[in-house]
C-alpha cells in the first residue's frame, strides 16, 4: 500500500514528458519517472520516497523501441527485461535481465529503471559497459546523445529533468563471445553476492562487476591483470581482488570477506572456462 | 475391509483452495469497517521517553491512536509479561509502540507516520550467552514479578532466566568417567521465521450488548477467548471468536497477538469493527518467530559405540518476551536425548530473555533445533568409533524396556519401532555408509542421517470434542473445533467418521470454519494433535450415533439393538440383512408404513479430555507430558564443490512410525511439505541483526525461503507400529517432516566438506567461514 497521493501523467513525447517535468519543477511538485513501477512502489511503501507526482514514460514512442540496426541496435529505456530476453537480439543483455529478479518482476522491470534504480546492483549496465554502447538521453534542456560510460560511472549523472530515452548498442557486440555469472547467498533469485558480465573483443577480456562493491564498474586495471598470460588464474583473480575501485560491499546478503573469496572464484571459473574454451 | 480410513481421500477443500475461492480471514469485506495499523519500535532495547500522537490525531479520517498507556494488561500464555503496547521500555526491534485507528488502511498508515516518539537506547543482549553474561542487562527488572498461568515455571530472580527445567537419570558423572570416547560440541542456531503465505491478521467487533466478535487467523480460537477474557474480565461466553480458512500456521498463529490489538482498537471506537493486517515486513519483526538455541552437548560412549551417559544444556532464545517458550524448553528437556537409549543422563534446559523479536511455537516444537545439535554430535562419535553413522543409531535405539528421559518405559505401542524405520531409510535413500564420494574434480556426493521423535507437551486437561448432525439425504455434518490450515486434519477426521458408519468419506460433510460459539472446543490445532485428540472425541460422537440408529432401528425392525448393524449408508439386522433401512430415512426419526412416528432425531456427540499426563519432578524431571511418541529416519543426499563451498540438495528421505496410515496421499505430502521447510530453513533462513540488534531488511527480498525448481527428490516410507490408545492407532505425524532435515543436512555438508558445521543456516557463506576458522585454528 502506497500511504499517499500522487498525481499521474501520462505523457505521449518526449517533449510532453520534460515539459511536464519542468512545470512540476516550478510548482515545487516533486516528480519521478514511471516506467515498471517496481522499484518506486517498493520504495513508497517502506517510506523511502513520497513523490507527489509519476511521469509514466510508456507511452512515448521513442522509449518503446526495440529494434535491429545496420550500425548499431537500439533497446527503449521502457522495454521490459522479459522483452529484451525474447528478443534475443542481445545475447548478453538477454543473460543479464534472465538473471534480474523473477520472471513476474521481469516483465515489469525495464532497462531504464533498472539503469536508474536506486538498489544498488543495476546489473543492466555491465554489458552496456562492455560494448561501447551509447545512450540517449532527453531532458528540459533536450535531447542528448553520448557514450554510455560518459553519463554512468555506477550510478546513471542524470540533469535534472533528464530521463533515458534508448541504449544504442553496436552491432559488434552483438554477436560477441560472452560469458554471464550471477552468484547469490544460496537462492537463485536473489541479489548478487557477485555479478559478472564479460565479452572478448580481438582476443582481450573486457570485463564488468556487480554486487562486490556499492555501484557496478568496469575496471581497465583488472581487465589488463586478468588478459595478462604470464600469471597463473590463481594469481590473476588474486590481484584483480587487490584492484576493486571501492570497498567490498558486506551486508545481510554476505560479508564482504566471503564476496572476495566468491569474487575470486568467479574469476578464476571465467579464466578456466576461456582457457578450455568450454564458456 | 476399510470403508474410509487408508485409502487416499482427497482433501475436502481441496476444489476452493485449487481454484482460489477459499476464503480467508481478510477476504471478508464488512461496510464500515476501520483500519489499525502498528508502530513499531525502532530500537532493540529502549526507554520511552514520550509519544507524540498529536499529528496523527490531526489528520483528517483518523479516530484513534492508542499508546502503551491506554492499555495496563499484561498477556502471555504462560507468564503475563508482555504489553500489547510497549509501556515504558520497548525490549525489541519491532515491538509494537503505537496503534492508529482510522478510515482506511491508507490513512492509519499515514497516521502511524506521523507518530514521533523519543527513545533513550538502553544497553542490549542478543543471545542467551550474552544475556547470562555477568553485568548482561536485565531485559525484565523482576523476572518473578508476573502473573503465571501454570505452576511448573520458575523464572530465576536477578537474571534473564525465564524458565529452567531438569532432568536426571542415573548417575551422568561417573558413566562419563568410565567412557573411554567422549565427544563434547556446542552449538550456536539463531532465530527464524514462519514466513506463512498469509500473514498475521484480525478483526474486532464490540456489540451494543458487549458481545465481543473476533474474525482472526488463528490456530487457537479457544486461547483468544480465554485470553481475552481473563485479561479483559469479560465473561468467556460473551466472545465469540471466528475463523475461517487459515493460510498456513506453522505454529505462529497459535499465539494470541493480533487480537488483541484488534480488540483495544475496537473497544476505543466504541465498538466498531477494526480490522489488523500485518504488513510482511511486521509479520516477521513484530509478531513472533521460531526460537534460537544454544547447546552445549556431552556424549560418552564405550569403544563400540553404545551410549552411557549424556550430559547436556540447552539455553532457549525466547527473545523479549516469554509466549510458549518455557514450555518448548520443557518440551526439549522431555526429548532432550533425541530417540537412543541413554541410562545416565543430566540435561538442564533455560529459556532465556534475549532483545530479539520473541519467539512462539514452530512446527515441531523446538525439537527441529535440539535434535540438530544431538545429531550433529552423534555423527562426530560415530567418526571417532570408527562406525556407520545409521549403524551408530542402530545400536542406540531406543527400545521396548528403555526408559525416555523423563523415565516413561517404552512400548512398541507407545514409542514404535526406530530400527525398522532405520533399516527401511537405509533402503529408500539408498545409503552409502555415510562416507563424501568423488565424483569429479572438487565435487563430492555425501549423504546424512539423523533420526527424530516427538512426545507432545499439552496443559494435562486439554480437550476436544465432535458434534454431529444429519441431513434427509443420509449424509452428515461433521463440526469440530479444529482449524483447517492445510494439514488435511478434518478430512481424515471426515474418514475416522465414515469408517465407523461404514459410509463414504463423501458422505460426511465437515464445518471448515470454526466459531467458538457453535464448534465443541478444541485445545488448539497445534502438536499435531488433530487426529489423536479431535479423533478420540469424533469416534467418540460415532459410538454415540451408532448407539441411537441402533435403538430406533431395533423398534423399527423389531429386533434386539445388539443385532443392529449400520453399513453401506443402510441399518438392518445381521440376522435378516434383506430387511433393511436406508441410513436418509432413519437419521431424523422414523416413520413407519402405518405412519407411526419411531425414535428421534439423532444427533451425535464426542467429548474427549486427555488423561495420564502429569507436571514433571521438578528435580529429576520424571513424569508423563504427551499422550504418544512418533519416532522416524531421515536422510539428507548432497552434491557439494568443495572449492566454492556450494551444494546442491539431490534427495530428502523420510521413513517414519506412524502407526497407521488413515490417508497415503495426504500423509505423505504433509511429510515431504515438512521436509521442505526444513531444508529451507537449514540452508537459508535467518534473522539477521546488525549490532544495534536491528533486524536487517525483514522482508522477502532479502528473506530467502526454498523456491520451486530447487527442491530435492522427496522419499516417504511408513512403518505402522499402532499405537493402541489411538483411534485407529494413527500416531501425530503432521509437524514431523521437518525435524530430523535440519540435522541430516549438517551431517551430509559436514561430510561432504569435512568439517564439523554447528551452526544454521547452512549456507555456503557458513561452511566457507568455517573452513577459514578450523584453518585459522590449525595455525
Amino acid at each position: 500500500m502506497i500511504p499517499f497521493n500522487f498525481v499521474y501523467y501520462r505523457p505521449d513525447s518526449l517533449g510532453a514528458a520534460a515539459e511536464v517535468y519542468e512545470k512540476l519543477r516550478r510548482e515545487g511538485v516533486s516528480a519521478v519517472y514511471y516506467a515498471g513501477g517496481s522499484e518506486i512502489i517498493t520504495m513508497c511503501r517502506a517510506g523511502a520516497i513520497e513523490p507527489r507526482a509519476v511521469i509514466d514514460i510508456k507511452r512515448i514512442p521513442e522509449c518503446m523501441i526495440l529494434s535491429p540496426g545496420d550500425r548499431r541496435m537500439t533497446i527503449g529505456s521502457a522495454c521490459t527485461l522479459s522483452q529484451i530476453g525474447e528478443s534475443r537480439m542481445f545475447p548478453l543483455l538477454a543473460l543479464s535481465c534472465g538473471r534480474i529478479a523473477d520472471h513476474t518482476n521481469q516483465c515489469r522491470i525495464t532497462l531504464g529503471g533498472n539503469l536508474c534504480g536506486s538498489i544498488q546492483y543495476r546489473e543492466t549496465s555491465l554489458p552496456l559497459l562492455l560494448s561501447d554502447a551509447d545512450i540517449s538521453l532527453y531532458g528540459p534542456e533536450g535531447a542528448r546523445d553520448v557514450p554510455f560510460h560518459s553519463v554512468f560511472d555506477g550510478y546513471m549523472r542524470l540533469k535534472p529533468g533528464e530521463l533515458v530515452v534508448a541504449v544504442h548498442v553496436p552491432v559488434w557486440a552483438l554477436t560477441a563471445q560472452c560469458a554471464h555469472m550471477k552468484k547469490t547467498a544460496n537462492e537463485k533469485i536473489d541479489y548478487p553476492l557477485v555479478s559478472v558480465a564479460a565479452v572478448w573483443r580481438d582476443g582481450c577480456l573486457r570485463i564488468a562487476f556487480s554486487g562486490v562493491c556499492a555501484f557496478p564498474f568496469r575496471s581497465q586495471a583488472i581487465e589488463s591483470v586478468l588478459n595478462d598470460r604470464t600469471m597463473t588464474r590463481g594469481e590473476r583473480a588474486q590481484r584483480a581482488a587487490c584492484l576493486l575501485p571501492a570497498p567490498v560491499t558486506s551486508d545481510a546478503e554476505g560479508s564482504g570477506e566471503y564476496r572476495l573469496f566468491v569474487f575470486r572464484n568467479t574469476i578464476d571459473e571465467i579464466l578456466e572456462g576461456w582457457e578450455n574454451g568450454t564458456l | 475391509m476399510n470403508t474410509a480410513v487408508g485409502k487416499s481421500v482427497r482433501r475436502k477443500e481441496a476444489w476452493d483452495k485449487v481454484t482460489g475461492r477459499a476464503k480467508y480471514t481478510d477476504d471478508f469485506p464488512i461496510a464500515g469497517v476501520l483500519s489499525a495499523r502498528l508502530l513499531t519500535s525502532a530500537h532493540a532495547h529502549a526507554r520511552i521517553r514520550g509519544i507524540d500522537i498529536s499529528g496523527a490525531l490531526a489528520l483528517e479520517g483518523v479516530k484513534a491512536v492508542l499508546t502503551g498507556a491506554d492499555c495496563p494488561e499484561l498477556f502471555g500464555p504462560l507468564t503475563r509479561d508482555r504489553p500489547a503496547l510497549a509501556r515504558d521500555v520497548a525490549r525489541y526491534a519491532g515491538e509494537p509502540v503505537a496503534l492508529a485507528v482510522a478510515q482506511d488502511d491508507y490513512t492509519a498508515e499515514r497516521a502511524v507516520r506521523l507518530i514521533r516518539v523519543e527513545y533513550e537506547p538502553l544497553p542490549i543482549s542478543l543471545t542467551p550467552s550474552q544475556s547470562l553474561a555477568r553485568g548482561a542487562p536485565l531485559i525484565h527488572a523482576q523476572v518473578n514479578g508476573y502473573r503465571k498461568n501454570a505452576p511448573d515455571i520458575h523464572p530465576e530472580p536477578g537474571t534473564n532466566i525465564a524458565g529452567r527445567y531438569r532432568i536426571r537419570k542415573g548417575d551422568s558423572g561417573n558413566a562419563l568417567r568410565r567412557c573411554n570416547t567422549v565427544v563434547r560440541q556446542r552449538f550456536f542456531l539463531p532465530p527464524s521465521d514462519h514466513m506463512a503465505m498469509e500473514v498475521r491478521t484480525a478483526r474486532a467487533e464490540i456489540s451494543s450488548g458487549g458481545d465481543v466478535i473476533i474474525t482472526t487467523s488463528s490456530q487457537s480460537p479457544y486461547s483468544v477467548r480465554n485470553e481475552l477474557s481473563e485479561a479483559f474480565l469479560i465473561p468467556a461466553g460473551k466472545i465469540q471468536v471466528r475463523v475461517p480458512f487459515v493460510g498456513g500456521g506453522f505454529g505462529g498463529k497459535a499465539s494470541v497477538m493480533p487480537e488483541i490489538l484488534a480488540f483495544l482498537a475496537s473497544r476505543r471506537v466504541g465498538g466498531k469493527p477494526v480490522r489488523l493486517t500485518m504488513p510482511r515486513e511486521q509479520d516477521m519483526a513484530a509478531a513472533p518467530g521460531r526460537i534460537g538455541l544454544e547447546a552445549d552437548i556431552t556424549l560418552g560412549a564405550s569403544k563400540d559405540g553404545l551410549i552411557h551417559a549424556a550430559e547436556l544444556t540447552y539455553w532457549l532464545d525466547c527473545g523479549a518476551y516469554t509466549d510458549i517458550s518455557p514450555y518448548m524448553t520443557k518440551a526439549i528437556a522431555v526429548d532432550c536425548t533425541g530417540p537412543y537409549h541413554v541410562e545416565n543422563l543430566s540435561c538442564d534446559a533455560l529459556c532465556v530473555y534475549t532483545n530479539h523479536t520473541y519467539a512462539t511455537s514452530y512446527r515441531s516444537f523446538a525439537h527441529e533445533s535440539y535434535t540438530y545439535c544431538i545429531e550433529r554430535t552423534l555423527d562426530m562419535l560415530a567418526d571417532r568409533c570408527a562406525l556407520d553413522p545409521l549403524e551408530l543409531r542402530i545400536r542406540n535405539a531406543i527400545r521396548p524396556g528403555s526408559l525416555t528421559p523423563t523415565q516413561v518405559e517404552c512400548t512398541a505401542a507407545l514409542t514404535g519401532n526406530l530400527t525398522e524405520c532405520l533399516n527401511r531409510v537405509r533402503q529408500l535413500s539408498q545409503w552409502n555408509g555415510g562416507i563424501a564420494t568423488p565424483i569429479k574434480k572438487d565435487t563430492v556426493r555425501a549423504m546424512g542421517v539423523s533420526c527424530f521423535w516427538k512426545t507432545e507437551n499439552p496443559p494435562t486437561d486439554a480437550i476436544s470434542g465432535a458434534l454431529v448432525t444429519c441431513n434427509p439425504d443420509g449424509s452428515v455434518n461433521l463440526h469440530t473445533g479444529v482449524v483447517e490450515m492445510g494439514d488435511a486434519g478434518q478430512t481424515h477426521l471426515a474418514q475416522m467418521f465414515a469408517e465407523k458408519l461404514k459410509i463414504d468419506t463423501d458422505k460426511v460433510h465437515v464445518v471448515m470454519p470454526v466459531d467458538t460459539r457453535t464448534a465443541p472446543e478444541h485445545w488448539k490445532t497445534v502438536a499435531s494433535l488433530t487426529e489423536y485428540m479431535a479423533g478420540h472425541a469424533v469416534v467418540r460422537a460415532a459410538d454415540d450415533m451408532l448407539c441411537q440408529l441402533r435403538a430406533i432401528g431395533s423398534q423399527a425392525l423389531g429386533c434386539p439393538a445388539e443385532e443392529i448393524e449400520v453399513a453401506h449408508g443402510r441399518l438392518y439386522s445381521i440376522k435378516n440383512p434383506e430387511r433393511f433401512i436406508a441410513l436418509k430415512d432413519i437419521v431424523r426419526g422414523y416413520k413407519s408404513a402405518t405412519g407411526e412416528s419411531i425414535g428421534e432425531p439423532v444427533l451425535g456427540r464426542g467429548g474427549y479430555m486427555l488423561k495420564g499426563l502429569v507436571m514433571l519432578d521438578p528435580e529429576t524431571g520424571e513424569g508423563r507430558t504427551g499422550p504418544q511418541w512418533t519416532l522416524g529416519a531421515q536422510v539428507v543426499e548432497v552434491e557439494a564443490d568443495r572449492k566454492t563451498c556450494t551444494y546442491r540438495i539431490l534427495s530428502a528421505s523420510t521413513v517414519i512410525d506412524i502407526g497407521a496410515l488413515l490417508n497415503p496421499e495426504s500423509m505423505r505430502s504433509m511429510l515431504a511439505g515438512g521436509m521442505a521447510m526444513g531444508i529451507s530453513m537449514a540452508s537459508r533462513e535467518a534473522f539477521s541483526y546488525d549490532a544495534g540488534g536491528i533486524p536487517r531488511l525483514p522482508n522477502l527480498r532479502t528473506y530467502k525461503i526454498m523456491h520451486i525448481g530447487q527442491e530435492p527428490d522427496y522419499r516417504v516410507d511408513f512403518v505402522e507400529t499402532p499405537d493402541c490408545a489411538s483411534p485407529y492407532g494413527v500416531r501425530s505425524y503432521a509437524e514431523h517432516g521437518i525435524i530430523g532435515m535440519p540435522a541430516a543436512l549438517g551431517n551430509a555438508l559436514s561430510s561432504a566438506f569435512g568439517r564439523q558445521l554447528n551452526t544454521l543456516p547452512l549456507t555456503p557463506e557458513t561452511i566457507w567461514r568455517t573452513r577459514a576458522e578450523d584453518v585459522h585454528d590449525t595455525l
